[in-house]
């Protein structure tokens, strides 16, 4: 138990933190954004599983985001169906998209996997604002809100719990994936492939499985996130914006940590929002200054800050102890 | 234990092992030795799954593990270590052998429990919290062969593991090879530093330009006209004399 | 302005026109993608702001043109020596920290430059579709029944210029042999006493001169807007990769092929869906053929 609180402190505070937040704050912008912090920091995790974990950096994984958002707005607006039923197939077909590109993961390394993955998310866009008949190609679905648990028509605070939960579970498949038998065969995947497998590593399987969990997951936050914002247009969720901003939240907090996307998110979507109030006026602009900002800060904390926020962190606090047990040796000495 | 027949691995024109056979049998120590690209890494890499040989079988006791991928080799208990090493640099030592013992403990804190031992047992425990990264050379050899064994091997391959060890080191690791085949463990050693191979294989084959042109015991070899020539060179034998 | 829509009438005949349009669709291709070669094959960097760097140059010949009233054909020397600066300038501020580092790193550090770079030309010069139309933008020859635009042939003519030009370059300076020494081997390199660093540096300025030029040779082809690169850059590295790394001359066949797919698919399929067939064509050609359709060499390095 006392381990547990020792390495998850950060998350403990973080998630205790948000739940008490709805108790205290009415206020709905506030509220609103701290959903949004919450979902992008559950996308930034799964983006994590496949980037950070496996060491797979996928440029695409804004394909099965729309998978997910698409799947929910469709079965609720062509089959009145409910959004958690779109969110399961959304899972399904993700899984079977995920094990594709899996299977490329396999075959192909480094920038030639994010160029494919690209060049995935790419023809998913195509698909979906051409084909107008079933998508209603380049106008988007407006997605109905309709009151009810099962159909996710929430108010705020209820939305912050579900967005909580969703980060809870997110946080824990990571964890699992720091310490379990899978996650440290993966570490050994990620590091040297031949060496993982001359250790009985099935390393291609691995990875596969990784990267179709990652993006499951990733499907699951593109159905909420359809139901919660009330709209899907292509554009956006097959966008590589999109791909780029699940790797930004996760290098900024720390790639192939827990916690780091999630602090990632927290900074990120507050910068946002911070941006979008003060730049409320200029409207053009807007997107263009958030996103100058965003490019530029991925540059720098790659070049600076490689480990990110937790990285930094855990480099302190290894930093303390190291100078602790300097100051005992010499105390013996 | 370990049969090959007759195996053959090219690449485009170059012939890296011609025919070669070798019967390996439970508790031998064999050394494997040859000039610089005289195809023993290759054949460790045909051996442990890592290349599909063009022309013959692999047995592994007598199932044939032909074409398999490495990790199903290793799960039937054959493992090898690489010449340029590969340690998972980033983590840590205890680290790197917890993920060798992985493979065939399933729960996480056992597997710990027994990667600790396995650390002592190669003289690693003073540095099991160290990045793998961080090591000199001679601790990154002995982690090398720290997590095959973690792996539980009946049969372990082990690619020029004294290479660039100063005398302690290689003297450790001689050691430590000797203790591991005491204990049953039958291995097949590739190395270039002689007077270790000597003292230490039962049983020698020399490969050249991919061919076996000699097996038998360390005198044997030394004395052998064709090793002679392809390999050890005069000044060896007089050395030796 | 779709080389594709230049299928028309069916007097014309349908098949010389569509090698017609291959070579000229190629020709612009091959502009495009000679620069990412050479730095991709050099330097082993992806470089995803490659298209930013197109989209620039499509801007200079635009408000060249517009403010000035400036012929894309006499900016184009004007935007060689001023693209070598920016690629100095990029280099020393942001590619000179991750030339070593990890391929994730590299890819994270162009990212970002791309996003930031669109975004600039957002900010400054809004999303808004722009078009540099000179006289000769218009000029369609017709030869035995092809036609073909003056602004295409134009644009091929230098690509093939260029190509051979960095081609010669390559093999026949001394700068040039250098820098194919880096490609083969930086730790080599190093040891024999040349300085990788003034060698990266060179061949990004190289590589984005030549993009910015290529930017400028395109703008009157098609419509200049933020994030027009992206489209041209996962396309370049089809070309590039079909070609093989870093080879000069395949990614001039590259560019031939993918033109060609592209030509043939829009006849067939119509323009709508052409690029869902490059996308299908990237995905197999990284799969099938990973070390491009002529070469070898290289591709395992980067597959590391």
């Amino acid at each position: 138990m006392r381990g547990v609180l020792a390495r998850h402190w950060g998350a403990l505070v973080l998630f205790g933190l948000t739940a008490l937040t709805p108790l205290v704050v009415k206020d709905a912008f506030f509220l609103d954004s701290l959903v949004l912090i919450l979902i992008w920091g559950a996308l930034s995790a799964a983006w994590n599983l496949a980037g950070g974990y496996a060491g797979q950096v996928s440029l695409g994984h804004s394909a099965f985001f729309g998978i997910g958002a698409y799947s929910a707005a469709l079965l609720a607006t062509r089959w009145q169906q409910s959004p958690w039923l779109g969110m399961l197939l959304g899972v399904l077909v993700s899984v079977a998209a995920g094990a594709v590109i899996g299977y490329l993961s396999n075959r192909l390394r480094g920038p030639y996997f994010a160029l494919s993955t690209i060049a995935f998310s790419q023809v998913l866009l195509i698909v979906a604002s051409r084909w107008r008949g079933f998508t209603q190609g380049s106008e988007g679905i407006p997605v109905p809100f309709r009151p009810g648990f099962w159909t996710l028509g929430l108010g705020h605070v209820a939305w912050v719990y579900v967005a909580l939960g969703l980060a809870l579970v997110h946080y824990g498949v990571q964890v699992y994936f720091e310490r379990s038998r899978v996650g440290y065969q993966l570490a050994g995947v990620r590091e040297d492939e031949d060496a993982a497998e001359a250790l009985g590593i099935a390393s291609r399987k691995l990875r596969v499985f990784a990267v179709t969990l990652s993006a499951a997951l990733t499907s699951v936050c593109g159905a909420f996130w359809a139901q919660y914002v009330g709209f899907v247009d292509p554009f956006y969720v097959f966008s590589v914006d999109l791909s780029i901003r699940f790797a930004l939240n996760t290098i900024i907090g720390g790639v192939g940590t827990a916690l780091g996307p999630f602090l990632g998110s927290i900074l990120i979507t507050s910068l946002e929002t911070y941006l979008r109030a003060t730049f409320a006026g200029v409207k053009t602009g807007f997107t263009g200054i958030y996103l100058i900002i965003y490019g530029c800060v991925l540059i720098l904390v790659v070049r600076f800050v490689p480990e990110g926020l937790a990285g930094l962190a855990a480099r302190l606090r290894a930093g303390v102890a190291r100078s602790r047990e300097r100051a005992t040796d010499h105390a013996h000495a | 234990m370990l049969t090959l027949e007759r195996v053959t691995k090219r690449f485009g024109g170059l012939t890296a092992v011609r025919e070669v056979s070798l019967e390996v049998r439970a508790g031998d120590l064999l050394g494997i030795i040859g000039p610089n690209g005289a195809g023993k890494t290759t054949l460790f890499n045909v051996i442990a799954g890592y290349y599909r040989p063009e022309e013959g079988r692999v047995l592994f006791d007598g199932r044939d593990v032909t074409g398999l991928p490495p990790h199903a080799i290793c799960r039937q208990g054959l493992t090898r270590t690489f010449q340029i090493v590969k340690p998972f640099g980033n983590l840590s030592v205890l680290d790197n052998v917890t993920i060798g013992s992985l493979t065939k403990v399933t729960r996480l804190r056992t597997a710990r429990v027994d990667a600790e031992r396995v650390v002592e047992t190669c003289g690693l425990a003073p540095y099991a919290r160290a990045r793998a990264r961080a090591l000199p050379i001679g601790l990154r050899k002995r982690l090398e062969v720290a997590r095959a064994l973690a792996t539980r091997p009946r049969l372990l391959l082990l690619d020029e593991v004294m290479a660039g060890l100063n005398p302690s080191e290689l003297a450790g690791m001689v050691e430590l090879i000797r203790r591991l085949h005491g204990e049953g463990l039958t291995l097949i050693v590739i190395e270039h530093i002689m007077a270790a191979m000597m003292r230490l294989a039962r049983r020698i084959v020399v490969l050249h330009h991919g061919e076996r042109i000699a097996e038998g015991t360390p005198a044997q070899i030394a004395s052998d006209r064709r090793v002679i020539d392809a390999y050890l060179g005069e000044e060896f034998v007089l050395a030796e004399a | 302005m779709d080389p594709a829509r230049l299928l028309g009438p069916a007097q014309i005949d349908a098949l010389a026109q569509l090698g017609v349009s291959t070579i000229l669709l190629g020709g612009i291709y091959a502009l495009i993608a000679v620069g990412l070669t050479l730095i991709f094959g050099i330097m082993r960097v992806v470089n995803f702001a490659h298209g930013e760097f197109l989209m620039l140059g499509m801007y200079l010949a635009f408000w060249s043109f517009t403010l000035y009233g400036l012929d894309p054909y006499f900016v184009l020397f004007v935007s060689i020596p001023l693209f070598f600066l920016v690629g100095l300038l990029t280099y020393a501020l942001v590619m000179r920290g991750v030339i070593t580092a990890s391929h994730n790193a590299q890819i994270f550090t162009t990212v970002g430059l791309s996003t930031a770079l669109q975004n600039v030309a957002l900010v400054a010069w809004t999303g808004d579709f722009r078009f540099v139309r000179p006289w000769h933008s218009s000029v369609v020859l017709r030869i035995a029944g092809t036609a073909f635009n003056l602004a295409q042939v134009v644009a091929f003519a230098i690509a093939v210029a260029l190509t051979v030009a960095l081609f010669a370059f390559m093999k026949w300076t001394h700068t040039g042999r250098v820098m194919r020494a880096t490609a083969q081997d930086r730790d080599a390199a190093t040891l024999m006493g040349i300085a990788t660093d003034r060698v990266y540096r060179l061949t990004w300025a190289i590589g984005i001169a030549c993009v910015g030029a290529a930017g400028v040779l395109v703008a009157p082809l098609y419509s200049v807007y933020p994030t027009a690169g992206l489209q041209f850059v996962l396309l370049s590295y089809v070309v590039v990769v079909l070609g093989g790394l870093g080879d000069m001359v395949g990614a001039l066949l590259g560019s031939l092929i993918v033109a060609a797919v592209e030509v043939v698919g829009s006849y067939f399929f119509g323009t709508a869906w052409k690029e869902v067939l490059y996308f299908v064509l990237f995905i197999a050609v990284l799969v099938f053929r990973p070390a491009g359709l002529f070469g070898q060499r290289g591709a395992e390095m980067l597959g590391a």
